[in-house]
């Protein structure tokens, strides 16, 4: 038998990020994360999710290649034509794929949780830099980066001799991006942790819509004012129109803005004023300590093992509480009112649903701006503005039982089929998202008119036929390819790369037949035309979708090993 | 002849080349409190997971309440209540909306689910914290409320999968109260945990699993009798705490239970 000895002096000692002991454990999770990759093509399904996975890289990669090398050849003209003051906008266009997408691509993507480091011995400054390092590989990152060397190629190509300032300048701003993208994740997820502060953001969100919709007419209201008394002069171009005042204010404060200091920075240097140059810097710089200290403090919080728990409960009638949003004792009904409870409570979800309506309103405005010169827009606008609407769905048709967590156990023990629950969530997302269909057509009109009836009509019909497509390959998706869903959090999900590339692929599909009908009716002058081929397609989908759903129990026993191993297990 | 609640025939799973539970054979009277022990690995809530149509066995039959039992067995299903491995819980909702979707799920009705939920949260001490959402519960908060919801529609065959685990020692002793109640009431509960004392003290029967394959079943007598029937004369005598059988069963060598770690202080 052997004794005891001791404790043998074997651990590293070590605080600062750069430490010995620091360096192992960088080394510890980069291999971790190496062999969660390795092992996670062991099953077939992993190799799949592989593959999936660097199929959407390659896609990204591509989109980041084009918006790099469209920002490129602007950035090259802009220096080489010496027309610096259009630069401020390359910044901007940068700052916001960076800043945004996050945001949008984050229920979608996985993303690594550094809570679980928080039982080792690691330090705050490992912990800081490691968030920081894990931010450097999403997917936002990967493409604000491309967008930067894209610029930084435009100029340097115009202009050599301000190489080593210009890949300064980007890097600085760069790293600005990559500190408050960060930063603004983090605090999201703080506030998204609990329900006041969810409450509170759901409805600062609503706010920032309903503003948009009154900016709207108020606007209108004033360039009509302005029109009524604005005396055309003969000398002065059609295309100027007056720049209202309200932009003064903004053209004012965006130069003192991170991509405004950016861009001035290197205009300054470009004019050979290095001082200015260097001053812009500097106040970027600031930028970045502030973007800094907001992730730090947040950060710090989480370091200390910060419950993001509810706030202590209150006890409340217990009449209140026995109501019963969806009558009826069945099964049905109790799904339905399940979702109905877990949607307000989850951000990511409530954030796929108003993001779109954001988007439709955004897109409504762009196209109502660059519309021809009779102030119709193109013939697609309306349905397409509509159909955005369904984007918000991806997630929650995809992978309906995804937020289901450990719950999943429960709904394979009750004497009640997977296809009933199925078809109360598919009925309860298909009415939400007739809600949202509407509002989103509302929105449109609100945007670009009223169109003609057989456009909306055909509209209807092709979303008769989308929603029940979507809903039975949804169905297939979420038995087969399922994956666990964090409602409290907006980032670091765990995501499933090939069910995204599948359902973006019938996404796709579901448009293409929407605008090939639409413009080929409209080609052939038979718009009635595209409502009842719409409604032909929309019978065939909804015989499809009740196909899937009578062969749901026997592809859930299939796959419940798997459902229940993703789904409820914590890892 | 009695019907038995649980009944397995030749019960086997397998893990690809790993063999997690191999062709167990097992009755459970009606109305017994059994005991299923096993060290970690062994098979338990493997198994568990096949009597409840969780998993999906390789070979083998099954049978509850006289019926064979299967993943689409609905009926049987309504009689049956588990606390699985995983506690089967959903974070994002209250304790007396999930207790009330359970319900629903079971297919009761309105009044039936109200009155059973409220008293099932004053039971279990959870109607002070009405309003706070699972996921924010303490581990043996979500264990109370996971039994709670295994026993709301009355199921006449329980499954427990380590139901005692984080729970405190008062909760403790009002649940064993509870499932005793309902064994006095003709209930079969099949029982998986590690604290021998409890089994001990609740199960009239025990069956043990070790490396997939069962290896001792029967009344807790019998083997207290059989295991003290391989001991030398003098310790045939004394009586023999469940602990001391399970280890004698499963093989725990005293090598193994003396061997240690050079570098622990």
């Amino acid at each position: 038998m052997a004794d005891l000895a001791g404790v043998a002096p074997t651990t590293v000692a070590g605080v600062g990020p750069l430490s010995r002991l620091s360096r192992k454990q960088y080394v510890a999770l980069a291999t971790m994360r190496w062999r969660l990759l390795t092992n996670s093509v062991r099953s077939v399904q992993g190799a799949f999710e592989l593959g999936a996975r660097g199929v959407a890289f390659l896609i990204y990669a591509l989109m980041g290649l084009g918006l790099g090398i469209g920002l490129g050849a602007g950035a090259y003209s802009i220096a080489s034509t010496g027309k610096w003051h259009i630069l401020p906008a390359l910044f901007w266009l940068v700052f916001v794929v960076w800043q945004v997408l996050p945001v949008a691509l984050a229920s979608f993507q996985e993303q690594f949780d550094l809570g679980m480091l928080l039982r080792f011995p690691v330090n705050f400054g490992s912990f800081y830099l490691l968030n920081i390092l894990f931010g450097l590989v999403d997917i936002p990152a990967i493409l604000g980066g491309l967008c930067c060397v894209g610029l930084w190629t435009g100029i340097t190509l115009a202009r050599p001799d301000r190489f080593l300032w210009t890949t300064f300048v980007l890097a600085v701003f760069a790293l600005f991006n990559v500190l408050l993208v960060r930063a603004v994740l983090a605090w999201l997820d703080r506030w998204l942790a609990q329900r006041k502060t969810r409450e509170i953001v759901s409805g600062l969100f609503l706010l920032l819509m309903l503003s948009l919709q009154l900016l709207n007419p108020a606007l209108r209201q004033e360039n009509n004012h302005r029109s009524r008394n604005f005396k055309p002069s003969p000398t002065r171009p059609k295309v100027v129109r007056e720049i209202p005042g309200w932009t003064k204010a903004a053209r004012a404060v965006l130069p003192w803005l991170p991509p405004g200091l950016a861009a001035e920075s290197m205009t300054q240097a470009a004019e050979q004023n290095m001082a200015s140059s260097t001053e812009s810097l500097g106040f970027l710089g600031l930028y970045i300590l502030a973007a800094g200290a907001v992730l730090g403090v947040r950060l710090r919080s989480e370091f200390s093992g910060e419950n993001l728990g509810e706030a202590p409960a209150r006890k409340e009638r217990v009449e209140a509480d026995r109501r019963w949003l969806i009558d009826g004792s069945g099964p049905v009904a109790a799904v339905m009112e399940k979702e109905l409870r877990t949607i307000p409570r989850s951000m990511p979800l409530l954030f796929a649903l108003g993001g779109p309506l954001l988007t439709v309103l955004i897109i409504g405005t762009v196209i109502r701006n660059t519309a021809s010169a009779s102030g119709h827009p193109f013939l697609l606008a309306f349905p397409l503005c509509v159909s955005y609407a369904l984007l918000g769905f991806t997630q929650m048709i995809y992978n309906n039982l995804g937020a289901e967590g450990t719950g999943i156990q429960m709904l394979f023990l009750s004497p009640t089929p997977i296809r009933t629950v199925l078809l109360a969530k598919n009925l309860f997302h298909g009415m939400l998202f007739c809600l949202v269909a509407v509002l989103a057509g509302i929105f449109a009109m609100m945007r670009l008119g009223v169109p003609d009836g057989a456009l909306i009509a055909a509209t209807a019909a092709w979303l008769l036929f989308a929603l029940p497509l979507n809903l039975g390959a949804g169905n297939v998706l979420s038995l087969t390819m399922p994956y666990r869903v964090n409602l409290g959090r907006l980032s670091r999900q765990k995501g499933s790369q090939a069910s995204a590339l599948l359902s973006m692929l019938i996404q796709m599909t579901v448009m293409g037949v929407g605008v090939a009908v639409i413009e080929v009716c409209a080609h052939t002058r038979r718009m009635w035309l595209a409502t009842p081929i719409f409604l032909l397609l929309a019978a065939a989908a909804v015989f499809a979708w009740m196909r899937v759903l009578g062969h749901s129990d026997s592809l859930a026993n299939r796959n419940r090993d798997e459902l229940i191993a993703k789904l409820a297990k914590t890892e | 002849m009695e019907t038995a609640a649980i009944q397995t025939h030749g019960l086997t799973r397998r893990f690809g080349a790993l063999t997690a539970v191999e062709d167990v054979t097992l009755s459970v009277a009606t109305g017994q409190f059994f005991g299923f022990l096993g060290p970690n690995g062994a098979g338990k809530s493997t198994t568990i997971k096949m009597l409840t149509g969780l998993l999906e066995p390789s070979a083998g039959t099954m049978e509850i309440l006289g019926q064979p039992f299967g993943a689409g067995a609905m009926n049987l299903k309504q009689q049956i209540g588990v606390v699985p491995e995983g506690m089967a819980l959903l974070g994002r909702l209250t304790a007396p909306e999930y207790l009330r979707f359970v319900g629903r799920m079971y297919g009761l009705d309105r009044e039936t689910v109200n009155l059973r939920t409220e008293e099932l949260l004053e039971f279990m001490k959870l109607a002070d914290e009405r309003r706070k959402l699972i996921t924010d519960f303490s581990h043996g908060m979500q264990k109370k409320l996971a039994l709670a919801a295994a026993v709301i529609h009355g199921p006449r065959v329980l499954f427990l999968d380590e139901p005692f685990e984080g729970v405190d020692a008062i909760a403790a002793g009002m649940l064993k109260n509870m499932l005793q109640g309902m064994i006095s009431r003709g209930a079969t509960i099949f029982l998986t945990t590690h604290v021998l004392e409890i089994v001990e003290r609740l199960c009239s029967h025990v069956a043990i699993i070790h490396q997939g394959r069962l290896v001792a079943n029967g009344s807790l007598e019998a083997l207290r009798a059989g295991v003290a029937s391989s001991l030398p004369g003098a310790d045939r005598e004394q009586r023999l705490t469940l602990e001391e059988i399970f280890l004698s069963i499963v093989g725990a060598s005293g090598q193994e239970q003396t061997q240690e770690l050079s570098w622990l202080t």
